[in-house]
């Protein structure tokens, strides 16, 4: 082979092996034989009617994304770790990010529904038990019987 | 290379096509019309140059569809999941590849557009509007492929010399390179000072300094920005009237009517100009010729 062919042939080794090395494998499933439970919810029943015409198409009428599910985690399993694990299983799209100056993943999107989607100040943010917390969901260690919803809103 | 009859209008027929036709292919998003754009670009391209090196844009373009799925994670199809956690869509690569297409047919144009738009052409046009401005660019524009010119022509030379910069150890060729620029760097400066000289003596710059021009607009140059401006006309009214939209995510949507129909015609009508006014004025041609030689044979 001369040279050009012998280029072409490792640019093309190169991109199979990019291609390849990109395919992700998929998180192992929960070890369900724990006994520990909490109820997930994502939800953007707040901006139904702002919704851009192209994605409300996608997203269910009533805005819930995921009604308030009971799910069973492992010991240690953050809210992101669910929300990651369960929208995989589930095969809700899921885009994040890490969060600026955050120690925690940031939540750009679920079901291609994204931050300022609709208006500079709309986005995701969670609620433990009720309560909005201090820190990113990446630090929200979870324990028996929370309650974790998502929610769409404008701030 | 033969010369190509859209070359031989006039330059503000020229320029006029070319950004009509490269507003186009950036501003519209709809595969049929980048489709359209990039193959009359690529057709166009090696009718000029005739040179399938153009071909190489498409590995390009393909470079960027595989490229933009790893940081845009949007869409409603997933196909897999990336090591990042972030799902890899079908979205993405397709938004990618549409890109990639309409950078490719971009270069393309550009290719194009160094062939029929000359130096001189592009001074002729702007020579009076913008003098500086139209000398810097002109210069900018023309610099690359003179000094390629150059550096062919004293590399022979000092080949017949006995220099040849491809023998010799890896110290003679070093130094043997080292003259090849410092004669081409002197080259060029000398020239340069020759052609400021030149101009100044000639008062290029000066206020009210008529200018000789080569070119006239013709009665084909008029039926052709006529035909330009109808298309323009068509396409702008289909993008107003939403008929050309498409968007890539959350899902790959746009307008299909029979209106997107029309307007896609008038894209490819636009797009395909030059070539068809090359092949007709080939075709005229080769029919005077026949005739020609029929009178004399018989």
């Amino acid at each position: 082979m001369n040279l050009c062919q012998k280029t072409r042939a490792l640019c093309a080794l190169l991109l199979c092996a990019l291609l390849l090395s990109a395919c992700g494998q998929d998180a192992a499933p929960a070890d369900t034989a724990s006994n520990l439970t909490c109820t997930l919810s994502i939800s953007c029943t707040a901006v139904l009617d702002q919704l851009p015409p192209e994605k409300a198409g996608l997203l269910p009428e009533d805005g819930w994304i995921l009604p308030a599910t009971t799910v069973s985690f492992t010991e240690g399993e953050t809210a992101f770790d669910l929300l990651q694990r369960f929208c995989r299983e589930q095969e809700i799209h899921l885009e994040f990010d890490q969060a600026p100056g955050m120690d925690s993943a940031y939540i750009q999107g679920i079901g291609n529904l994204y931050e300022f989607d609709c208006g500079d100040r709309s986005g995701w943010t969670y609620y433990l038990n009720g309560e909005s917390p201090n820190y990113g969901c990446s630090e929200a260690v979870l324990q028996d019987g929370d309650t974790v919803a998502w929610e769409y809103l404008i701030f | 290379m033969p010369r190509d009859t859209f070359s031989g209008y006039h330059p503000l027929v020229n320029f006029l096509f070319f950004a009509l036709v490269l507003l186009l292919t950036m501003c519209l998003l709809h595969p049929v019309s980048l489709g359209i754009s990039l193959l009359c670009a690529l057709a166009y391209c090696f009718r000029l140059t005739r040179k399938r090196t153009v071909l190489w844009l498409l590995p390009t373009a393909a470079l960027a569809a595989l490229l933009n799925p790893l940081f845009n994670h949007r869409g409603a199809t997933i196909l897999t999941y990336l090591p990042s956690g972030n799902p890899l869509t079908l979205e993405s690569i397709l938004y990618g590849l549409a890109a990639g297409g309409m950078l490719a047919a971009v270069l393309a144009w550009f290719a194009c557009c160094t062939v029929v738009l000359s130096a001189d052409k592009f001074l002729f046009l702007f020579g009076r509007v913008a003098p500086a401005l139209s000398l810097l660019l002109s210069m900018t524009l023309g610099f690359v492929p003179k000094f390629q010119r150059r550096l062919r022509t004293v590399l022979e030379a000092q080949q017949a010399l006995g220099q040849d910069l491809r023998q010799g150890g890896p110290v003679r060729r070093l130094r043997r390179g080292l003259s090849l620029l410092s004669i081409l760097l002197t080259w060029s400066l000398e020239d340069a000072v020759q052609t400021a000289d030149s101009m100044k003596s000639r008062g290029y710059g000066l206020p009210g300094r008529s200018a000789y021009t080569p070119y006239r607009l013709e009665r084909r140059d008029r039926r052709v920005l006529l035909w330009f401006s109808l298309c323009a006309a068509v396409l702008l009214l289909a993008w107003a009237g939403g008929v050309l939209s498409w968007h890539y995510f959350p899902q790959v949507d746009g307008a299909l009517s029979p209106w997107t129909a029309l307007a896609q015609g008038a894209c490819l009508a636009l797009c395909a100009t030059p070539l068809v006014l090359d092949h007709l004025a080939r075709r005229a041609y080769a029919r005077s010729l026949q005739a020609l030689s029929g009178k004399e044979g018989s």
